[in-house]
């Protein structure tokens, strides 16, 4: 089973502000942002894992991290990650973006943000909640 | 009155001092132009955009800025004929407003300079790029000699060409691959790329020939004094291999 971690910044985070400037500018309604980076592990026990991640400080700097284990390794609604086309060591960038009711922003938003902004096609591959139900959607479903 | 050449400054920008300097020192009417003085962008001939990590290279290396006002003029004097030339971050700015290859719409990169490979690390290399298309198929390159060798440094993470297989096709099959990295001697193989470069890309030039974005810098080889192959008896002021496309662009917008 999957295991996705998250490493997001909890001192301010200037390049998701920037992010959500530039996004206005490019007429998606969007009131915050927030970016995170999410590291994804297969069969890991999540306890361990974080534990070590912690330790280590490789990844995570405790003055100005946060870290978590995901709840699911997919995309929430309203967020997107952005991933290398070759991304053999499973990093991506995870973009969540909300509307002025601080609820996540809806599909038509999230793709314009998307296409607009926070992905390259040439390189980069944009996983959303949708994208991924539909690509592990199993037989029979 | 000679042709008045901008050099746009954004924050971040680290490479703006020496590239004016170089087209000053091969003729050129150069000066700089910081972002918050955009809208006199609009009265200069041509445009050159230097080196640096523009906006920090937030979201990916020249995203941020492919979107400033700054781009507004440049993309509209690229589209009135005006030349354009970007190296290093300006380069992957170019790309990431659609100038070069040119082969999308405005805005919509259809291609870009990614993190190097095989290792996604930073180098810093002494290179030569090798003209691959005819000198007058873009404005800049006009006044080199065919199969022209330009002393240059690579110093980038990210200056990967990368595409799908159908964009790279068109960057080959449309004339778009403007510079190769080569060998002093002019051969070209793989050990002369210093970053997994598809096509062995070191430049990109538009269709109609008045956009050219390269990876490597050959302001940074445009003296004697930082040409690594100088001998003692180089006046070590006197200007270097890489000044050679510096005089050609000066003299396409002259």
């Amino acid at each position: 089973m999957s295991l996705a971690v998250s490493v997001s910044l909890k001192i301010p985070d200037n390049t998701a502000y920037t992010a959500l400037v530039a996004l206005r500018k490019l007429g998606v309604e969007v009131d915050r942002v927030e970016r995170s980076e999410v590291f994804l592990f297969d069969d890991a026990d999540a306890g361990a894992l974080v534990a070590r991640i912690t330790a280590d400080e490789m990844i995570f700097n405790p003055n100005k991290h946060r870290i978590s284990v995901l709840e699911s390794a997919k995309p929430s609604w309203g967020e997107v990650w952005i991933e290398p086309i070759s991304n053999p060591e499973r990093i991506a960038v995870a973009w969540r973006l909300y509307n002025a009711h601080g609820a996540p922003v809806k599909r038509p938003v999230l793709e314009m943000a998307i296409e607009r902004l926070l992905c390259n096609p040439a390189i980069d591959r944009a996983v959303t909640r949708d994208l991924f139900d539909r690509d592990n959607r199993t037989e029979g479903e | 009155m000679s042709a008045r050449i901008a050099v746009p400054v954004f924050p971040g920008t680290n490479s703006e001092d020496e590239t004016a300097r170089l087209l000053r020192d091969c003729g050129g009417d150069a000066e700089l132009v910081h972002w918050s003085r955009a809208q006199s962008l609009s009265s200069y001939d041509a445009y050159v955009l230097s080196g640096g990590f523009a906006y920090e290279d937030r979201i990916r290396a020249g995203a941020i800025a492919a979107h400033d006002r700054i781009m507004d003029y440049v993309i509209e004097g690229a589209q009135h004929g005006k030349l354009i030339f970007g190296i290093c971050n300006g380069a992957q700015i170019l790309l990431e407003a659609g100038l070069v290859p040119g082969t999308g719409p405005i805005r919509r990169a259809t291609a870009a300079f990614a993190k190097n490979a095989p290792e996604p690390h930073f180098v810093c290399r002494h290179v030569y790029l090798r003209l691959e298309i005819e000198p007058s198929r873009c404005a800049i390159t006009a006044a080199l000699p065919p199969w022209a060798l330009v002393p240059a440094w690579a110093a980038h993470a990210e200056g990967r060409l990368a595409a799908s297989p159908e964009h790279l096709e068109q960057i080959a099959a449309g004339g778009h691959l403007a510079f190769v990295y080569a060998h002093a001697d002019g051969r070209v193989d793989d050990a002369a790329v210093p970053n997994g470069s598809a096509l062995r890309c070191a430049g990109l030039v538009n269709g109609a020939g008045n956009v050219l974005a390269i990876m490597p810098h050959p302001e940074r080889d445009g003296w004697n004094f930082n040409h690594l192959d100088r001998s003692s008896d180089d006046d070590v002021l006197a200007p270097s291999g890489g000044a050679a496309l510096f005089r050609s662009f000066i003299q396409a917008v002259s």
